[in-house]
């Protein structure tokens, strides 16, 4: 499948450098560039302070990575699954960041990168992969195994379900306590190179605001 | 010389630069001695200097309160007809470090050099001093030359630097600016608006608003989830639209502010995380501020545009909103703001919601009830006035509580409607929102008088309605204050408020925030910054 232009390539795109920013599980920011690799990765399992440490820990990888904003190709957001609270937080940050680097957004989902990851690490075949949804549910994403070139098909989800009811059950399954930036980063540079798709600039909550529409007023007298 | 900029900053009033006199030889000489403890001028060197006609020195006297005296002082020699000129010393007192002091008394004496018609103004600097280098760096002055041993004992070598004048007027106009009136842009996400402002000091540049609030209609009340969703969806293009408004470009801003409290957490969060971004990309200070203390800060503003005003101080603030009912005494808008009371159950804005519902009115319930208000009886019943018995003076002398209320009105209108009798409305609504007002005023009122301020300052949603500006008037003018009213549009949540106390609390002097804070929902108003 060819993609035209998914970003827009500029005259200043040198080699690719992305920074990339999750916060679907706890809090992950990288950057990565498709020769270097990860550049520099800091990653916390605290899922309580997204909010707190984002702001340190993009300023802590830029540093590392020894990349001024200016330098970046563009800012990979994590899009979830994940637990909104949080996720919100790494999505506002990267879409903060690209408008004032002047940069791209790149929306990935997030389990792509534990599927990458688990691929990377050895893994052959169908995957199932899983993160806390909270309220005693959890999100999750199937995949078939790799393209030729290394890339997660994913072929089902992500969905959301109650820990009886995953679907896929059959599958190798791996649970995730975190989601690395740095893998999330890596593959928004393959699918970029390759020229496919990234995923869509939306949130994936997954679940409903925790609300009925109002039924009118209650009595206050017996 | 030497400019250390490397100390803890404290916050103080902006020095006042004023030309030196004898008279301030030992004040001069007290700070010069401090200051070049191995090298210090004699008083005799430093009595010629300032009676030489050659010379300009300027020194830095404290403001306002506090501790008075010279905490700054500057020398710049410029011989008559002579295109050359000399920075012959500057010294900032360690307290007032870091807030600009230096930066102001170097660009006072490049001027001086400019009406003296040089052409090029010279400095030595120490080579171990590199805060001072940069401050000369960024002030157009290039390194020339090293001489070497120049600085004994200590036997340092000296930097010799060179600004060729004119002073580029970009660079000098960064400079005069950032400080006293920085460009800052606000976010406000504490709530159902997502506001973004942006200031020039006290100047409105721009105030941009995306709501939710029809989102929010159908559930009754501001539900947290759907305005934090919001907030994502909005805040890109909201930012977006008040750059181009303000006809600024990102990269020009002095600093960022939001808001971190109090307010929703999951709202604030996105606003939180993404002003933290926003700052490490353009690289610019972050200051995170007190919402309630910026909803006083809007009396700054000029809707229009305008320059802007300073707040009268001190003065009681009465912040009424959906989601906010506090009564504050503010001392000084970037230092001392006290939470005099608030309330203990709903919000103001929350009870005109309730009762709306109860009346069979759509949300939001403010603007309804004023409406069908207009021409109902206020005295038409007597709804109670929650924490206004002598008893509940004594220990809620200014906190407020309308949970009482809504249910009386409920009750009574149950009553009504159990009896098989028609509601008159407008009546109910006119006698609600009459007590809602009553206590609202009566306890500002009150704390004008036992605080002996005689100015309220109004702020919040609530003041939208009618009949709160109306009765605010009537018994402000009754008993002798002075009544402010921000425009409506500074008066709900936006984040042109939030810009500019970060203005002024850059201009104070104040540190910026760092990045480590987070979303305090309960955030006291004592802390006007974290």
């Amino acid at each position: 499948m060819v993609v035209e232009k998914p970003w827009c390539l500029r005259a200043d795109y040198a080699g690719g450098m992305l920074l990339a920013i999750d916060t679907s599980a706890g809090t992950s920011v990288a950057v990565v560039d498709l020769e270097g690799g990860v550049l520099s990765e800091l990653t916390t399992v605290d899922t309580m302070r997204h909010a707190e440490v984002i702001g340190g820990m993009v300023r802590d990888a830029l540093a590392q990575a020894s990349v001024t904003p200016a330098r970046l190709s563009g800012v990979v957001a994590g899009m979830g699954p994940g637990p909104f609270t949080g996720l919100r937080v790494g999505i506002a940050a990267a879409k903060a960041f690209a408008l004032g680097a002047g940069k791209p957004l790149v929306p990935i989902v997030s389990h792509d990168a534990v599927a990458l990851e688990r691929y990377s690490a050895g893994h052959t075949g169908p995957l199932l992969v899983v993160t806390d949804a909270r309220r005693r549910e959890l999100y999750w994403s199937a995949y078939g195994g790799v393209d030729v070139l290394g890339i997660p098909l994913r072929s089902g989800g992500p969905g959301l379900a109650k820990p009886a009811e995953v679907p896929h059950a059959d599958l190798p399954r791996y649970d995730a306590a975190s989601v690395s930036a740095g893998q999330l980063g890596l593959l928004a540079e393959w699918l970029y190179a390759h020229r496919r798709p990234f995923a869509e600039d939306r949130p994936l909550y997954l679940r409903s605001p925790d609300v009925t529409p109002s039924t009118g007023p209650k009595r206050v007298t017996a | 010389m030497t400019a250390d900029a490397a100390s803890a900053s404290a916050p103080v009033p902006p020095p006042v630069l004023r030309r030196a006199t004898m008279a301030d030889l030992d004040a001069i000489m007290s700070l010069e001695t401090s200051t070049f403890v191995t090298d210090a001028w004699s008083p005799a060197m430093m009595r010629s200097e300032l009676r030489s006609e050659h010379s300009y020195y300027l020194v830095a006297e404290r403001a306002g309160s506090g501790e008075p005296g010279v905490v700054g002082y500057a020398g710049l020699r410029a011989v008559n007809g002579s295109t050359d000129a000399d920075i012959q010393t500057i010294a900032v007192a360690p307290a007032v470090r870091r807030a600009g002091l230096g930066r102001s008394l170097m660009l006072a004496l490049i001027d001086e050099a400019e009406r003296r018609d040089a052409r090029e103004v010279f400095l030595e600097v120490r080579a171990d001093n590199p805060g001072a280098q940069r401050l000369y760096a960024s002030l157009g002055f290039e390194q020339l030359a090293v001489r070497p041993h120049y600085y004994q004992p200590d036997d340092v070598d000296a930097l010799v630097m060179r600004l060729t004048l004119p002073m580029q007027d970009a660079l000098r106009s960064a400079h005069t600016n950032s400080r006293a009136e920085p460009l800052v842009l606000g976010i406000e996400t504490s709530c159902d608006e997502t506001g973004i402002g942006i200031v020039r000091g006290t100047r409105l540049l721009a105030n941009v608003i995306a709501s939710s609030m029809d989102e929010h209609a159908r559930y009754g009340g501001v539900v947290p989830e759907v305005a934090a969703r919001a907030h994502l969806e909005a805040l890109e293009p909201t930012i977006t639209e008040a750059v181009a408004r303000a006809g600024i470009r990102l990269e020009e801003l002095d600093a960022i502010a939001v808001t971190c409290g109090p307010g929703l957490a999951g709202a604030l969060m996105v606003g939180v995380g993404a002003a933290k971004a926003l700052a490490v990309a353009l690289d610019k200070p972050l200051y995170g501020v007190n919402h309630l203390v910026g909803h006083v800060g809007a009396d700054l503003l000029d809707a229009d545009g305008g320059q802007g005003r300073e707040i009268e101080l001190p003065t009681i603030a009465l912040l009424v909103s959906g989601g906010h009912t506090s009564l504050l005494h503010v001392r000084s808008l970037t230092d001392d703001v006290e939470l005099l009371g608030e309330t203990i159950d709903d919000a103001a804005g929350e009870a005109f919601d309730k009762v709306a519902r109860v009346l069979g009115l759509p949300y939001p319930g403010g603007p309804q009830i004023d409406r069908v208000a207009a021409t109902g009886d206020p005295n038409a019943i007597r709804f109670p006035r929650g924490l206004t018995l002598p008893k509940d003076m004594a220990k809620h002398r200014y906190d407020f509580s309308f949970s009482g209320l809504k249910t009386a009105v409920a009750r009574w209108v149950e009553k009504r409607e159990d009896a098989g009798e028609p509601v008159p409305v407008a009546d109910v609504a006119a006698s609600f929102r009459e007590a809602v007002v009553d206590v609202l005023l009566r306890k500002a009122i009150a704390a004008c008088v036992d605080r002996e301020v005689p100015r309220l300052l109004l702020g919040g949603g609530v003041v939208a309605n009618a009949r709160v500006r109306q009765l605010a008037k009537e018994r402000t003018d009754a008993a002798g204050i002075a009544l402010r009213i921000p425009a409506l549009s500074l008066c709900t949540d936006n984040g042109a408020m939030i810009a500019a106390l970060a203005a002024q609390r850059i201009a104070a002097g104040h540190a910026p925030s760092g990045l480590d804070f987070g979303a305090d929902s309960t955030l006291p108003v004592t802390d006007i910054q974290v």
